[in-house]
């Protein structure tokens, strides 16, 4: 766990920077997509939904795009997709529990799976490891933002 | 039709402030969704585009002004409209409108309503 300026970001996850989401490669040649404890921090630190649109699996969606939107009292907005893939699955919990979304982040709280369509070339765009999360850092201390 | 074009037409004023926060919410919603989104404006709504006055109208005490929902609306992306008409019938010059509001006729709203794949009105 690196907790950096009160956030947790784990150094194995891919990021794309300027939306506050993560991607993990996983079994099957899929990745699993979620938002950061940086977005749960912004939107308020409680959801009243995360909706993924049922029409939407089995579609390609692309790099930044809307995967799924997020509500809470304070904030709506997208959770755009770290890369482009075709949307393989949403987490069924979160329609009970959206929550979970910020209690566990990188855990039960994970959004949706993803079958990419072009990993290799676009998560160089992403950010990870010890470099990735001192950019996030960095980004946080710059827009004046923390956790906790 | 388009599929993925909504239009919201607002025509609730400042004299019901409880009616003007959700039309800018579900705007923002549908743009962060991916949809192309109009809200035409008509009737007492165009009064909450009046330069300063959304931030006198509180949909709830002690929550947020209507004037936040607009931005955040117009942040997300939602292309305002206002019908002329109704301008007139609040005195409205176009100058006396918040930023980024378009003047349109009442035509175009039966036009937008035409290339909508839904149309709510508030």
């Amino acid at each position: 766990m690196t907790i950096v300026r009160g956030c947790n970001l784990p150094e194995d996850l891919y990021y794309l920077l300027e939306k506050h989401v993560w991607a993990k490669p996983i079994e099957g040649g899929l990745i699993r997509v979620g938002m950061t404890s940086v977005a749960g921090k912004l939107a308020g630190g409680k959801l009243a939904a995360i909706t993924v649109k049922a029409k939407s699996i089995g579609k390609e969606v692309a790099q930044g795009k809307s995967l799924a939107t997020v509500e809470s009292s304070k904030f709506v907005g997208p959770v755009p997709a770290p890369a482009t893939g075709v949307l393989v699955r949403a987490n069924d919990k979160l329609a009970a529990n959206p929550n979970l979304a910020i209690s566990d982040p990188y855990g039960e709280g994970w959004i949706a799976e993803v079958k990419p369509s072009a990993w290799d070339a676009e998560k160089a765009s992403l950010i990870t490891g010890a470099a990735g999360v001192a950019a996030y850092q960095a980004r946080l201390e710059a827009d004046g933002v923390a956790c906790g | 039709m388009a599929d993925d074009t909504v239009l919201i037409i607002m025509t609730s004023g400042p004299d019901t402030p409880r009616r003007c926060a959700t039309p800018f919410f579900f705007a923002s919603l549908a743009a962060a969704m991916e949809y192309e989104v109009n809200m035409f404006f008509t009737i007492d709504g165009t009064l909450l585009l009046k330069k300063g006055l959304a931030e006198t109208v509180y949909p709830k005490a002690g929550g947020k002004p209507v004037s936040a929902f607009i931005q955040d609306a117009l942040d997300a992306g939602v292309n305002f409209m206002a019908c002329t008409a109704s301008t007139e019938l609040h005195d409205l010059a176009p100058e006396d409108l918040i930023e980024g509001v378009k003047m349109v006729g009442g035509a175009t709203m039966w036009l937008l309503a035409e290339d909508s794949k839904t149309v709510l009105t508030f």
